[in-house]
């Protein structure tokens, strides 16, 4: 097994007024390819600050974040920007889709902006659509979707460009427990059946429930990091 | 890029109503400005011509001293060879002589400073539209003693008819007062109440009497088939008679001249200040695009969409929706202006005013092409340069605002 994700005694700190607080306190983690891992905790904890440095959407204040052996810490913004682009996939909890393309075109927007052939995308893009279950709505507006068929979209968009692990931030916030049942299944599915690596940030309980593995911070450190064997 | 410019323009669709609203808004102002550009040009092109037409033609030749001081003895002197001259020369189309001089018209019951014009009836028929001006009464002719013409507004000032007697008199050059009685023939009617007030016209051969001479004349004034070749004849005027001032219908009354450099000066300001006031108007809308799609921005930098690309996005968004007014607004006003132009549009409603100021009530708007693509031109420019902050504004933008939502 490859390790996707490692971090190195990972600090993240954020100056208030004269206080200095340490949203990340110096966290050692990893994550192997083809895990389906869930970070829980509170609000403050730190969860958000831990998943925006992994994402590489933020830069830490000291220690090292490696995705797929690459130290992601001292890219540039635009290398950043790139990497992100090739190597992580997306879902978040809402504004996830472009709202004026079609499903079709919001899966196949990273292999665009990936130049990749025209037929290559679009064989593509159906391919991942029909996956999450949403062959016959190509053609659909984000608007025109529910919130479940939209996070599936999202799903279906982050794993286009096949990247190193698919980063979800509360996919299930907006969705009720049909949607969200639903797009566990599909995630899980796909972890499953394509080996592919998924890392959530959540409150849910529906979420934590089906993780395999279970980091909880506080206090911007690892309090506990549980792998169940059954599930 | 092509489809950074295909979200650009579905983005612009979002916000439908807005995005209309600012469209028309660039429409109107550029219509606007056009066709008030346009309307002064015609306004002033008519003052032009009606000014040439009616009263100082394209050429004037005088005796050299004239143009500093209007004296009774500055006559031309051989008038006879000008006359041949201009007789036989193919660029002129009509021609007149004219003596030329100041004094007073008296009735029974006001007394009136008036610039007499002395002319020879049949020549200033074809060189100026006087004949056709007369409203009451009748043109003068070679007939008859001592015939004058007023204009109305002096008519009705002195209270007189056609058919009345009036007293004109002045001094010649030795300063013996000359007086003597005219025979009014007819009242003109020109679009100037102020020419109407200060002229009367007489036959020349009147006044020489008067003055004891024959063949004389302070005043050449000459319409030309093409009044492209204005200054190309004032020089072969010039040169075949030296010892005159030839002057351009410029030089004669430069106002007129200076009034349409000036129009367009002004019309560029007050185009520029409109569109200054769009450019305005589209910052502020971008702007609101962008800080409200601040998330959206997030997530597009968050799954990798690069800041250039971002910027373009917005860049071209900011460009659409002016580029998508410009257009229009030209041609809208073209249509408009070719459209007027035909009829013509009549403010005889405001005529008495506009009359005063020597501008017929009906105005045709015309405008230079090049007032159309330099408008163009500015616009294009505006969009740029307001497309600059809002597409620097979400470069702001973090992409961690996407993720913290929870």
């Amino acid at each position: 097994m490859s390790t996707v994700i490692e971090t190195r005694n990972l600090e993240r700190t954020y100056q208030d007024g004269d206080n200095i607080i340490k949203a990340v306190d110096g966290i050692n983690l990893k994550v192997e390819k083809g895990e389906f891992t869930a970070i829980v905790g509170p609000s403050g904890s730190g969860k958000t600050t831990l998943l925006n440095l992994i994402g590489g959407l933020d830069k830490p204040t000291s220690g090292e974040v490696y995705v797929d052996g690459q130290e992601i810490g001292k890219l540039s913004d635009n290398e950043m920007i790139n990497f992100r682009m090739q190597h992580i996939g997306f879902v978040f909890q809402a504004y996830n889709l472009i709202p004026v393309l079609t499903a079709k075109e919001n899966v196949e927007f990273i292999m665009l902006l990936q130049k990749w052939e025209k037929a290559k995308r679009e064989e593509r893009s159906a391919q991942l659509l029909k996956e999450v279950g949403l062959g016959d709505r190509l053609d659909k507006k984000p608007g025109e979707l529910s919130g479940g068929q939209q996070q599936r979209v999202a799903v279906a968009r982050a794993l286009a460009s096949r990247p190193a692990f698919v980063l979800a931030d509360e996919p299930t916030a907006n969705l009720d427990s049909h949607s969200t049942a639903n797009l566990l299944d599909i995630m899980a599915r796909l972890n499953k059946e394509e080996n592919i690596t998924f890392v959530f940030a959540t409150h849910d309980q529906r979420v934590i429930d089906r993780a395999r593995r279970v980091i909880t911070v506080e206090d911007g450190k690892i309090k506990s990091d549980i792998t169940s064997t059954s599930v | 890029m092509r489809t950074i410019f295909k979200i650009a323009w579905r983005n612009i669709w979002r916000n439908r109503l807005r995005s209309l609203v600012v469209i028309g808004s660039i429409v109107l102002g550029i219509w606007s400005g056009i066709f008030v550009g346009a309307f002064s040009f015609g306004m002033n092109t008519q003052r032009t011509k009606s000014t040439i037409k009616n009263n100082i033609s394209h050429l004037q030749i005088h005796h050299k001293k004239w143009a500093k001081e209007h004296k009774l003895n500055y006559w031309i002197e051989d008038p006879k060879s000008i006359e041949n001259y201009l007789t036989n020369s193919k660029a002129v189309k009509h021609f007149s002589s004219r003596i030329l001089i100041n004094g007073m018209v008296a009735s029974a019951h006001k007394t009136a400073g008036v610039q007499i014009t002395g002319i020879n009836p049949e020549q200033e028929a074809q060189l100026t539209d006087l004949a056709s001006k007369i409203d009451s009464g009748n043109y003068i002719s070679d007939k008859g003693k001592n015939s004058i013409l007023i204009g109305e507004a002096l008519a009705e000032k002195m209270k007189v008819k056609p058919g009345s007697k009036v007293v004109i008199t002045f001094t010649d050059s030795e300063g013996n007062i000359i007086s003597s009685a005219f025979k009014i023939r007819g009242f003109f009617n020109v679009t100037s109440s102020t020419l109407e007030k200060s002229m009367v016209y007489v036959r020349n051969s009147d006044l020489e009497k008067l003055l004891n001479r024959t063949e004389s004349a302070h005043e050449f004034a000459l319409l030309l088939n093409n009044e492209d070749q204005v200054e190309a004849f004032q020089d072969e005027l010039q040169q075949h008679f030296p010892n005159y001032s030839v002057q351009t219908w410029k030089e004669v009354a430069p106002e007129l001249a200076y009034a349409d450099d000036m129009m367009s000066t002004m019309l560029y300001i007050i185009i520029g200040i409109i569109i200054l006031a769009l450019s305005f108007g589209i910052v502020n809308t971008m702007l609101m695009a962008v800080l409200e799609r601040k998330k959206e921005l997030g997530m597009l930098m968050g799954i990798g969409m690069s800041k250039t690309r971002i910027f373009l996005m917005i860049l071209f968004e900011t460009l659409l929706l002016s580029l998508c007014g410009g257009p229009l607004g030209v041609i809208l006003s073209y249509a408009s202006i070719a459209l007027s132009h035909q009829t013509g549009i009549d403010l005889s409603f405001f005529g008495a005013g506009l009359q005063s100021l020597g501008i017929d009530s009906v105005i045709y708007p015309e405008v230079m092409t090049s007032f159309y693509f330099g408008t163009g031109g500015l616009v294009v420019v505006m969009a740029i340069i307001s497309s600059i902050w809002p597409a620097r504004r979400a470069l702001k933008m973090n992409p961690v605002e996407a993720i913290r939502t929870i």
